[in-house]
């Protein structure tokens, strides 16, 4: 299954997460990332894999 | 001209600041990351370096203890640095954790209804007739009026906004010293139109941009007045003139490129996709600055402290490290799009939530009233040098009846 890890200082709220996949992601009041689901289901996989690789800052990578 | 001639391998020299580079850079970033990935313009009365490679720029964006904000590179007008653009962490931080909250995603979504009757309105005045100067008409009137809503001030102040940010950032007077004065004339004018506004919000209980500020805190304290009209200088100079330019860049493009725009008539839900590409392909502020505040090397160049260093973003943007092959083809449909249209690291645009809106709504509204249309014939486009608008965008179409607003 796959982990999403989420480096607080490396996000600036570009905002592409919680566009791409707003059921794995959403924003706090600066606009900055919050993941709402670390392991997300199968069926999210996709979309969390698309904003974790759109992220401009790095701040998201995937474990296994 | 060849815009690709405006990057000079044997001199080292290059010139962004060029209206055919304006119009069509991308073989002028191609040779600039190709041979000059450190270039020189002589440009501004003092020389500049500019960093083009995607890699290069992000670096650059994200080290702001090396390439810093604090300088007044650019005299628009201004009395005192803008807030927050030209202060460095960590002050800086304490700026954004005020302002950020008052135009986030959260904060923004609320508004999309009111937007789409904005842009339904402007669109109304025009469908009817089936030619409009689209530049004039539509995209300069929507982010100004989206603005004066925002603050809550009346719209019969558009023309004056308008007149105070085109004489600080064109005055085109013709003569540099001429210009330099009716930018400062501009600038206390427009610290004096805030001032009054914010005054009339004292003690006031509304929800505007402009109360919100008077009452939010930072370091424990609230804002003084000077901290607020320097926020508000930068939202009339960052918020107006790039959100103009981008749908100018994206009409254009439109106008000019049937099978995209068939793709965006046909399916409004990849408007999304096409805005972040029209941000990418365009990239409307071409550039931005930086001052080096620690020496560095990069591609055996050695940068000492107190030059100034252009980060062209719109190279960095049609790099094909980043963005493959198919870097300089514009695709409505990319999926992985790491653009920096909005910079990056912790200046990272602000109104970038509030843009991306704007954008969507605009370019939904305009292709469900106007699926076709194209560049009137025999008109020539002019793009204005660093922040790509167009300067007059005459569009054609069949005419449509106007619908009312409900
Ligand atoms: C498509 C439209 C826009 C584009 C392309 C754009 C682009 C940019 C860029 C490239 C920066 C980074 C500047 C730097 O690092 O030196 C920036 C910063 C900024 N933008 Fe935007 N912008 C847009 C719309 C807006 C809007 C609508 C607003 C205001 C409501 C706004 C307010 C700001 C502010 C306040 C900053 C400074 C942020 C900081 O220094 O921390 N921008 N913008
Ligand atoms: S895309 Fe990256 S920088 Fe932007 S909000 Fe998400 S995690 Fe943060």
């Amino acid at each position: 299954m796959m982990r999403i890890v989420f480096d607080e200082q490396a996000c600036v709220g570009h905002g592409r997460c919680y566009a791409l996949a707003p059921q794995v992601f959403d924003a706090d009041d600066l606009g900055h990332c919050v993941v709402l689901l670390t392991e997300p289901p199968a069926e999210l996989e996709a979309a969390a894999r698309l904003a974790v690789a759109s992220c401009p800052e790095d701040a998201l990578t995937i474990e296994g | 001209m060849d815009p690709g001639a405006a990057v000079n391998p044997d001199t080292g020299e290059a010139n962004p600041y060029l209206p055919e580079v304006a119009a069509n850079p991308i073989p002028f970033y191609e040779r600039l990351r190709d041979h000059l990935p450190v270039a020189m313009f002589e440009g501004f009365g003092r020389g500049t370096w500019i960093i083009s490679r995607y890699e290069d720029v992000r670096w650059a964006l994200k080290h702001p203890e090396i390439f810093s904000s604090d300088f007044v590179a650019v005299d628009i007008g201004q009395d005192r640095p803008l807030i927050p653009l030209q202060i460095d962490p960590p002050e800086h931080a304490k700026y954004r954790r005020v302002i950020d909250p008052t135009i986030g995603p959260h904060e923004v979504a609320p508004l999309e209804d009111e937007l789409r009757s904005v842009v339904n309105e402007i669109l109304d005045g025009f469908v009817g007739r089936g030619t409009v100067d689209a530049h004039a008409e539509f995209t300069v009137p929507l982010p100004c009026i989206v603005f004066l809503s925002m603050c809550g001030l009346p719209l019969e102040h558009l023309q004056q906004l308008l007149e105070f940010k085109d004489n600080i950032i064109r005055p085109n007077t013709g003569d540099p010293e001429e210009d330099a004065r009716v930018r400062r004339a501009t600038g206390a004018a427009l610290y004096a139109y805030f001032e009054d506004a914010i005054e009339q919000r004292r003690g006031g209980t509304g929800t505007d941009l402009l109360t919100r500020f008077l009452t939010s805190e930072v370091d424990g304290r609230t804002m003084s007045k000077e901290e607020m009209l320097d926020i508000c200088y930068l939202f009339i100079l960052g918020g107006l003139d790039t959100v103009t330019s981008t749908l100018d860049c994206s009409l254009a493009h439109l106008a000019q490129d049937p099978v995209q725009r068939a793709l965006i008539a046909d399916d409004p839900s990849i408007v999304p996709a096409a805005v972040e590409e029209m941000l990418r392909f365009h990239t409307p502020v071409m550039q931005i600055l930086r001052a080096v505040a620690q020496p560095v090397e990069l591609h055996g160049h050695q940068f000492e402290v107190g030059d100034t260093v252009m980060l062209m973003l719109g190279s960095a943007d049609t790099d094909p490290s980043e963005f493959g092959e198919d870097a300089s083809e514009f695709d409505a449909t990319r999926e992985v799009n790491r653009h920096l249209a909005f910079g990056g690291g912790p200046h990272r645009c602000l109104g970038s939530h509030l843009a991306r809106l704007e954008l969507r709504v605009a370019l939904e509204e305009w292709h469900r009233r106007i699926p076709d249309y194209t560049v009137a014939e025999g008109a020539h486009l002019e793009y204005s040098p660093g922040i790509r608008e167009i300067v007059s965008l005459p569009l054609v179409f069949d005419p449509v009846v106007a619908e009312a607003v409900e």
